[in-house]
């Protein structure tokens, strides 16, 4: 009875939220948004935020590290304590010495990522930014005012929206003209956003994945290493099924390279597609549901850190195995490459 | 904060990153223009861009020298810090144990040791005291019998000198009723030797103290 009353209640909250406090549609950009201008340098909301998270993280970094004592205590035994436990199970996957060189990149991957995830969660995300005019298919009715002398523009309760063929286009500086009502239509673009929902940064993560993987191959394997992609020896030996093997090295070299655009997909489209989930939740549904959807997105989000982080290690752990003809070997790492790939 | 430069100093000069820094130019490029060239086909719309693309490499460069040295390294170097010092601790309880029991041995031994000496004085100090009391026994049952002996001769000779007393006072005891008797003076000195030699033949006080 008491828990139908409640379950009563929180539906009754849920209809009050959906009828009366309805946002406008939210207007979804794949692309990030200029929000401030330095010169020639367009710094996008996603720059932005970036920034904050790396501050944010070098702050932490370098208080956690001069505070770091052989008996830990206080918060920075807290942090180290997370940081001990990736690194055990870095070291479980790539073995001590192995583990020890992957760790600085690894860890570095996985926490960036998994503060940035977090940080586009906080509620101050896609609801302060400026204003674009005329932009976007959907554009809300933003109402004009003056505060304490200076212009402030806001979206008000009960929201009207125009599509764009409606709506008024302004030129790149303009300032809107008003209606007599006192408003204009256009789009909000944000100061923070998600920093993985602009695909520069998870291609950006991508890219130091791929040359470090290729790096650590190079330096353990030296140029034996270039030998899994160009396998040209049989075949220049004259042997006619040494075709398999070049053609083999050529699937190896589109697999590795292709890890570039499958790590940045992957990320970058979890994260765009929770965010893009979050808009809309809350558009439909602004109280108690959306909840849900948070707590899915903070899963979601350390998920893709930790997957991110880890098939990085494992890429690296195959790219310094020795390959050679040794066929029980290429399965095992194959076995572990799927596995990992599959973990997600 | 100095030697922190002079390690990032460090860092940037070494061959390897300098080797990573270059290979990271030349990853960046092909990607960076096939983003700029695709810019009016529909993947520019997912938003790639090569300045931000450049803000994220240079964002995450700086994120991983700098956690790298504020962090990763400090961790890892308190990890080794702390696995040594509790193996060292580990050996040295070891050692302590072995000690304690070595030390808890001895203790037992000296104990053992002790009670047994104490066990072996007290025995002693009893046969001592067992000896000493024969001997003060004995003593004083020497001094006893002497005291006695001595009681004894004394009493002899009392008893002697009393007979002799007794002999003297009767022998002119006996003289003067024989004088009344007779009612003459009798020669003095015949007399006695007259009673001397009636005493002698006699047997009063001659072995008297076997007699009485």
């Amino acid at each position: 009875m008491r828990w139908l009353l409640i379950g009563l209640g929180v539906l009754a909250f849920m209809i009050v939220g959906m009828v009366f406090v309805g946002g406008p549609p939210p207007a979804i950009i794949v692309a990030p948004e200029a929000v401030f201008h330095w010169g020639p340098l367009d710094v996008t909301n996603t720059m932005f935020t970036s920034w904050l998270v790396v501050g944010f993280l070098l702050l932490l970094g370098f208080f956690v590290g001069r505070n770091l004592s052989l008996v830990p205590s206080g918060f920075s035994g807290a942090v180290e304590a997370a940081v001990v436990a990736f690194y055990g199970i870095v070291v479980q996957v790539a073995g001590e010495k192995n583990g020890r060189r992957f760790f600085p990149l690894v860890a570095t991957i996985f926490f960036f990522i998994l503060i940035s995830n977090y940080a586009g969660l906080l509620p101050v995300n896609a609801v302060i930014g400026v204003t674009e005019p005329g932009h976007g298919a959907t554009q809300a009715v933003f109402q004009q005012t003056n505060l304490a002398g200076a212009d402030v523009a806001y979206i008000p309760f009960t929201p009207d929206t125009v599509d764009e063929a409606d709506a008024h286009h302004f030129e790149e500086g303009e300032t809107p003209t008003l209606d007599e009502d006192g408003t204009f239509s256009g789009i909000l673009a944000p100061y923070l956003r998600s920093v993985m929902t602009d695909v520069n940064a998870p291609l950006a993560i991508a890219i130091f994945s791929f040359i470090f993987v290729e790096y650590w191959g190079l330096s353990t394997l030296g140029i034996g290493y270039l030998g899994k992609f160009f396998s040209f020896g049989r075949l220049l030996r004259g042997n006619p099924m040494g075709i398999i093997d070049a053609f083999v090295g050529l699937l190896e070299l589109v697999s590795e390279l292709s890890r570039i655009i499958s790590f940045t997909f992957r990320l970058f489209g979890n994260i765009f597609a929770g965010e893009v989930l979050l808009l809309m939740m809350t558009f439909l549904v602004p109280f108690v549901l959306v909840n849900v959807f948070y707590g899915l997105e903070l899963f979601v989000g350390l998920i893709q850190a930790f997957v991110f982080a880890m098939l990085t290690l494992v890429f690296a752990q195959t790219a310094v195995s020795h390959h050679g003809g040794d066929d029980s070997h290429g399965e095992e790492h194959g076995a572990a490459h799927t596995a990992a790939a599959e973990g997600h | 904060m100095t030697h922190h430069l002079r390690r990032l100093r460090g860092v940037a000069r070494s061959p390897r990153t300098g080797a990573v820094l270059v290979g990271l130019a030349l990853a960046a490029m092909p990607a960076v223009v096939g983003a700029q060239e695709e810019e009016s086909g529909g993947i520019a719309a997912l938003g790639f861009s090569l300045p931000g693309l450049v803000a994220q490499l240079i964002n995450f460069t700086i994120l991983l020298v700098l956690l790298r040295l504020f962090l990763w390294n400090p961790i890892l170097r308190l990890l080794d810090e702390r696995k040594k010092r509790i193996e060292e601790g580990l050996a040295r309880s070891e050692q302590a144990a072995t000690a304690a029991q070595a030390s808890e041995e001895e203790a037992r031994r000296a104990i053992e040791q002790a009670r047994a000496e104490g066990r072996e004085m007290v025995q002693r100090s009893q046969e001592t005291a067992a000896r000493l009391r024969e001997e003060l026994e004995a003593q004083a049952r020497a001094e006893a019998s002497q005291l006695v002996a001595r009681a004894r001769e004394e009493i002899a000779l009392e008893r002697q000198q009393a007979i002799q007393q007794l002999r003297s006072e009767f022998a002119d005891l006996t003289i003067i009723a024989a004088e009344r008797v007779v009612g003459q003076s009798l020669d003095r000195p015949a007399h006695q030797r007259l009673i001397d030699e009636v005493l002698v033949s006699s047997d009063f006080g001659a072995d008297g103290a076997t007699r009485n």
